[in-house]
């Protein structure tokens, strides 16, 4: 076992010091639990969280596949296929416009988000969060990653990501970014959604595979994203209604 | 373990640099060389600025090759510098100003995290442990422990952690003197007693720590003594909990009624795996069933089933083919069954237990329910014939009693990762008795009177009986179900068979005496019926399914399915004279029937998905073959044979889209196959109501459905707008009506179903919703058209009844403030009914309903709800005319703290108007009844909830 160890640490050391890994595809598990999230509404009863808790409890975790393209500079986060379907491949249906493009050097971000029946197309610099670097580490697919905190102060969210350490770009999945390794594991507000990646190829890719596709929608910028997520947060909450049913947790 | 505590002071340790107070240099330098123990350098290393403040990520890089790192231009001030570099331990360094504006940090020596805790790191996939001050804290999710394992399984597993043959343990060298579970030393002081009976995998985190004695923590005298302390930390979902309510009221006595109470009363015991609950009913306020919401505590994660259907079919349409609605007594759990009509006395209570896991789900219930219902009725009916109309008025007493039992049993298997297999089971035994006393008078109009006046009634017949009968019923469906995914992606396989088994005997005690006023013999002019009749039934059906899912060319799926059914039908009728003398057996009414119905059905399609456009074709080849014989006797020769075959070919389309922005296309065509019930296709003559006779008709065919629909659905969650449009249409062939036979003398109505082609309906729904101010005001606004023609044979004359139905309604939900709410709805319905048999009886039938509802929360947890409603029930023909108010009004107390319990008292009915009442025209006669029904009365009750009483005022909008 313990030369077992040795080979691995070897080869891990071995691997970073060859190449630099700044080119590839990382895919990822997107895993929302609603019955966690309708926890979270403060307009429920502890009666009807609970209901629905024992309810659901079978069918509570909704999966997708979602992938993160990326070079040094640039990344693209999207669907990993074209279409969302049933685990048994069986029915498919059409995902939600979200693609989310990334310049890291330009400082520049492009996205085409659907939501709240409107597709949007948010144009900015990058916004970074502030992120705190904490102490642990722990093996995601393979990389060595540590943990960086922040929050979203519109949704109220804690945040909490794992970067790896030996892939040196400041990419990462849904909108975030901006550390010194790709995340590889993103946990919104302690597992109420957790993007946790599954595998990482490093390869050439190609500048389509970056590219965003031709925008429709209606251009915002950040503080106008903000401003449309808190408004319909707070609106939905009045009306009690869970407001993650039409908009990305 | 030494190595542990290693990294627990490196990494928490941080090195300090100090230097010269000078004037600082607004902007400076930082720079330094990461190497290891042996002085490599350590290339592209991660070198990271921190803010000592909050450890917050100022600036990052990378090293070059030869582990050098400069930070340049930036701001003056402390810093924490953190490198990581894989399979080291991250390095940390508090850099202050020195006064110089470059800040040379020389080389920095990252050391190696040893095997040992490598191991621990790669091997789990969670962040294994952390340490905060003397606490290890351990993620018990990274150490994998096979399923059924205890905590003492999983303790074995942690690094520095050691179990011996007894169970004692050891962390970092030290016995373990103390387990507890968050944080909770219930286990008493034997650590082993928790450790050993605990399940591995209801624990998220174990936490090692040194803890004062119980002795030093008694005393408040410090003993310096630290006891190693283990604590489990229980996972969220692995909590049990119990909870539950209760709510007991009771009101005064009014209307010439005793005393009102009811009580009901629920409580759930859970945890990860299993839950069970309780529930129990009882009163006299006209609630039969659960509420939905209390149903769903009650079954819990087995609310809900999807994919139990065993039928399978079309996908996207259903199934495609049905048995008659009458046979299926509900084996279910009834839902809802409130504000019904008349008195009622209803308890009903059961017990439900769930143990789910990943591979294996088991659902069991028991269910009792009873109601005891008491119907006064008045029923106004004028049937149309050719040669004129007859009115019947009819006044009816009526005591019902109903007692089911009730057992489900559901059980799904994983057999592994591509085999799943369902078990499920649904009986329920029941026991009833009636009581029916009825009168009944017929008048007569020959002729058509001119337009606006009302015709001239003569008395024709008047009939009084009573029906006293009890009955038994079985009912039990078992089915099996089997689905089997292949590697092949979406290439699927599923079998199911059923068997279902229902029971009915029955008594019929039945007195009737019926005077003819136009008799022309005096013979003729009374009838007395004194009959007990015995009916015997017995339906057992066989049902088998299979389908094959194949997918080809990435977007297509063929699919393939076969459905057997054969249902066998024995019924045994005795029915006997009672006179003075002897009861003499009546032949003309006794009847022995059996009766196979078999049913093959084989249908293939193909459906195209791709990115939310779902399309679909099939057709499908079905034959029935209906073979029966009845007599009066078994031991009699057979009277009569029925033998009938009919084959037919259905088509199946749908298209479903689901288009950008929350938009969605829909629509369809399909044909529904509808097996006669064996109640219609039972030779029997059903007397009950001796002026009003139903026969079953042993040669009926299966009934076509041809189905159109379409629709359009938007919504838009941003501005909560929402638009429904949905048209429909369908057109019968072979539809299974009840025809009729009037004796022209006597006024004798006798019913038989027969299969009749060209009915037809179509209609539409539509609906518009928008805030009229966001979150404050929305109002709705829907409409429904729905036209239909009817035929039936009267008197061997085909009838065609036309119905055009046309409804408008209105929704205004008013939630101004946190402390006011109102809702209204205003619906206006009129029908038009036109006879081809009578011309000139066209009615008009008018039902509008008014609704308001008003939600007050007053100062110290007081709350107010009072609703309104009203209906107006018109028809001018026949001068009918009845307005309802029904006002409501409570007022209720949350009390204390914690918000557990509530007093309320609710006034039902306050203006003391509440009656049941239904219009209806179709076939050839319109119809109104009114019910007597409970009215005023007041209910002082309590509630308490372990859960917390919800007193929200405004409804909830999804979740």
């Amino acid at each position: 076992m313990n030369r077992f160890i040795n080979l691995f640490l070897f080869a891990l050391i071995a691997t970073t010091s060859l190449g630099q890994k700044t080119e590839g595809v990382v895919s990822y598990e997107r895993r929302t639990s609603w019955v966690k999230i309708i926890g979270r509404m403060s307009f429920l009863s502890q009666e009807e969280k609970d209901r629905a808790a024992q309810t659901w409890k079978n069918d509570s975790e909704y999966k997708e596949k979602m992938k993160l393209v990326f070079n040094a500079n640039e990344s693209f986060y999207s669907y990993a296929s074209e279409q969302g379907e049933t685990e048994d491949g069986n029915y498919s249906w059409r995902n939600s416009e979200l693609k989310l493009y990334r310049n890291f050097e330009k400082d520049k971000k492009t996205e085409m988000i659907e939501m709240l029946g409107k597709t949007y197309i948010v144009d900015d610099s990058l916004h970074t969060p502030v992120w705190k670097i904490g102490n642990q580490i722990k093996d995601i697919a393979g990389y060595i990653c540590m943990r960086a905190d922040t929050e979203d102060p519109i949704r109220k969210q804690k945040i909490t990501a794992w970067f790896a350490q030996d892939i040196p770009v400041p990419a990462g999945p849904e909108r975030y970014n901006g550390l010194p390794g790709v995340i590889m594991e993103l946990s919104l507000n302690d597992g109420d959604v957790v993007i946790e990646a599954t595998g990482v190829t490093f390869r050439p890719v190609t500048a389509d595979e970056l590219k965003m596709p031709k925008l429709k929608g209606k251009k915002i910028d950040d503080t106008a994203y903000d401003a449309i997520i808190r408004q319909h947060i707070a609106d939905s909450m009045i009306a009690h209604r869970n407001p993650y049913w039409s908009i990305r947790y | 373990m030494k190595n542990l505590f290693l990294l627990a002071v490196l990494c928490l340790l941080t090195a300090s640099l100090y230097g010269q107070s000078a004037p600082s240099p607004s902007r400076i330098s930082i720079q330094g060389r990461s190497v290891d123990t042996s002085a490599a350098p350590l290339a592209s290393s991660t070198i990271m600025l921190l803010s000592p403040k909050d450890s917050s990520l100022v600036n990052f890089m990378r090293a070059d090759e030869k582990g050098s790192f400069t930070f340049k231009n930036i701001k003056s001030g402390t810093y924490i510098l953190k490198i990581s570099f894989v399979g080291y331990i991250p390095y940390n360094l508090v850099v202050k100003p020195t006064g110089d504006a470059v800040i040379d940090l020389g080389e920095l020596v990252l050391k190696p995290i040893t095997k040992e805790l490598m191991e621990v790191v790669v091997r789990t996939a969670k962040a294994p442990l952390t340490i905060k001050g003397d606490t290890i804290e351990y993620n018990a999710s990274s150490f994998k422990v096979p399923p059924g394992s205890t905590v003492e399984d999983l303790l074995r597993k942690l690094p520095g952690v050691q179990v011996d043959q007894d169970g004692n343990i050891r962390a970092q060298g030290q016995t373990v003197e103390k387990v507890t579970v968050d944080g909770k030393s219930f286990f008493g002081r034997d650590p082993k007693l928790a450790t050993k009976n605990l399940q591995a995998e209801s624990i998220s985190k174990v936490q090692v720590y040194n803890d004062k004695t119980e002795q030093s923590k008694l005393t408040g005298v410090e003993d310096g003594k630290k006891e190693k302390t283990v604590n489990l930390e229980l996972k969220e979902e692995f909590k049990k909990g119990g909870f539950g309510k209760v709510t007991a009221g009771a009101g005064p006595a009014s209307n010439d009624l005793p005393a009102r109470a009811e009580v009901k009363g629920n409580y759930n015991k859970f945890d990860s795996k299993q839950q069970f609950s309780v529930i129990g009913l009882g009163n006299n306020t006209n609630q039969q069933g659960l509420s939905f919401n209390d149903y769903q505590d009650f079954r819990g994660s087995n609310s809900f089933n999807w994919n139990d259907n065993a039928d399978f079919g079309f996908s996207g349409s259903g199934r495609g083919f049905y048995f008659g609605g009458d046979d299926d007594e509900s084996l279910g759990i009834p839902i809802n069954g409130g504000g019904g009509r008349g008195f009622s006395n209803n308890a009903a209570g059961g017990a439900n237990y769930n143990y789910d896991t990943k591979k294996t789900k088991l659902s069991t219930s028991y269910y009792y329910n009873q109601s005891r219902i008491e119907i006064n009725a008045l029923r106004n009916r004028e049937n149309f014939l050719q040669t004129g109309s007859f009115l019947t008025e009819e006044a009816s007493n009526q005591i019902n009693f109903n007692g089911n039992h009730r057992v489900s049993l559901r059980y799904e298997k994983a057999l592994d990762s591509m085999q799943t297999l369902i078990i499920i089971n649904n009986t329920r035994l029941n026991n009833g008795n009636a009581f029916l006393f009825r009168r009944q008078a017929l008048s007569r109009s020959d002729g058509i009177p001119p337009a606006g006046t009302l015709p001239d009634y003569t008395p024709s017949t008047l009939d009084s009986s009573t029906n006293q009968s009890d009955s038994r019923q079985f009912g039990s469906a078992s089915t099996v179900l089997y689905r089997l995914k292949f590697k092949k992606k979406s290439r699927s396989f599923a079998a199911s068979a059923t068997y279902q088994i229902n029971t009915n005997d029955g008594n019929l005690d039945l007195n009737s005496q019926t005077r003819f006023f136009q008799a022309t013999s005096a013979n003729e002019a009374l009838r007395v019926i004194r009959q007990a009749q015995t009916t015997n039934s017995l339906r057992n059906e066989y049902k088998a399914s299979l389908l094959y899912v194949e997918p080809f060319a990435k977007k297509f799926f063929w699919e393939t399915f076969y459905n057997f059914s054969l249902r066998y039908d024995e019924v045994d009728r005795d029915v006997l004279n009672v006179g003075d003398a002897f009861p003499i057996r009546n032949d003309s009414l006794s009847r022995f029937y059996k009766n196979e119905y078999l049913f093959n059905r084989v249908g293939s399609g193909l459906r195209y998905s791709f990115k939310g456009l779902n399309l679909s074709a099939g057709l499908a080849g079905q034959r029935f073959s209906l073979n029966g014989r009845y007599a009066p006797d078994q031991t009699s020769p057979v009277d009569s044979l029925i033998s009938r075959t009919f084959t037919t070919v259905v088509p199946n389309v749908s298209l479903n889209y689901d288009m950008k922005n929350n938009k969605y296309l829909y629509g369809g065509y399909d044909v529904n196959v509808r097996i006669p019930s064996s109640r219609d296709l039972q030779p029997i003559i059903n007397n009950s109501n001796p002026l009003f006779i139903n026969e079953g008709n042993p040669n009926l065919l299966p009934e076509l459905q041809h189905n159109v629909n379409g629709g359009f659905s938007y919504f838009n969650p941003g501005s909560f707008t929402n638009l429904f449009v949905n048209v429909y249409g369908t057109y019968y062939v072979n539809q299974i009506v009840y025809s009729q036979q009037v004796n022209t003398e006597t006024l004798v109505t006798t019913t038989f179903p027969e299969n009749i082609t060209g009915g037809k309906n179509i209609g539409s729904y539509m609906s518009v919703g928008f805030p009229l101010k966001k979150t404050k005001a929305t109002l709705n606004i829907n409409s429904q058209l729905n036209f239909g023609n009817n035929l039936t044979n009267i008197n061997g004359t085909r009838n065609e009844t036309e119905n055009r139905n046309y409804t408008i309604g209105t929704r205004l939900d008013l939630t101004p403030t946190e402390w006011l709410t109102f809702y209204g709805n205003a619906s206006i319905g009129r029908t038009n009914t036109r006879y081809s048999i009578s011309s000139g009886q066209n009615q008009q039938i008018t039902n509008n309903n008014f609704n308001g509802d008003l939600n007050l929360k007053l100062p110290g947890s007081f709350y107010v709800n009072t609703s309104l409603n009203y209906r107006v029930f018109r028809n001018r023909q026949s001068n009918f005319d009845q307005r309802i108010p029904l006002w409501n009004a409570s007022v209720y107390h949350i009390l204390g703290k914690a918000k557990k319990a509530e007093i309320r008292l609710s006034s039902v009915d306050l203006l003391n108007r509440n009656v049941s009442i239904t219009q209806y025209a179709g076939q050839n006669y319109r119809q109104n009844e009114q019910v007597n029904t409970l009215a005023r009365y007041f209910l002082l009750s309590f509630s308490y909830n372990m859960r917390g009483v919800n007193a929200t005022i405004r409804r909830n909008g999804g979740f």
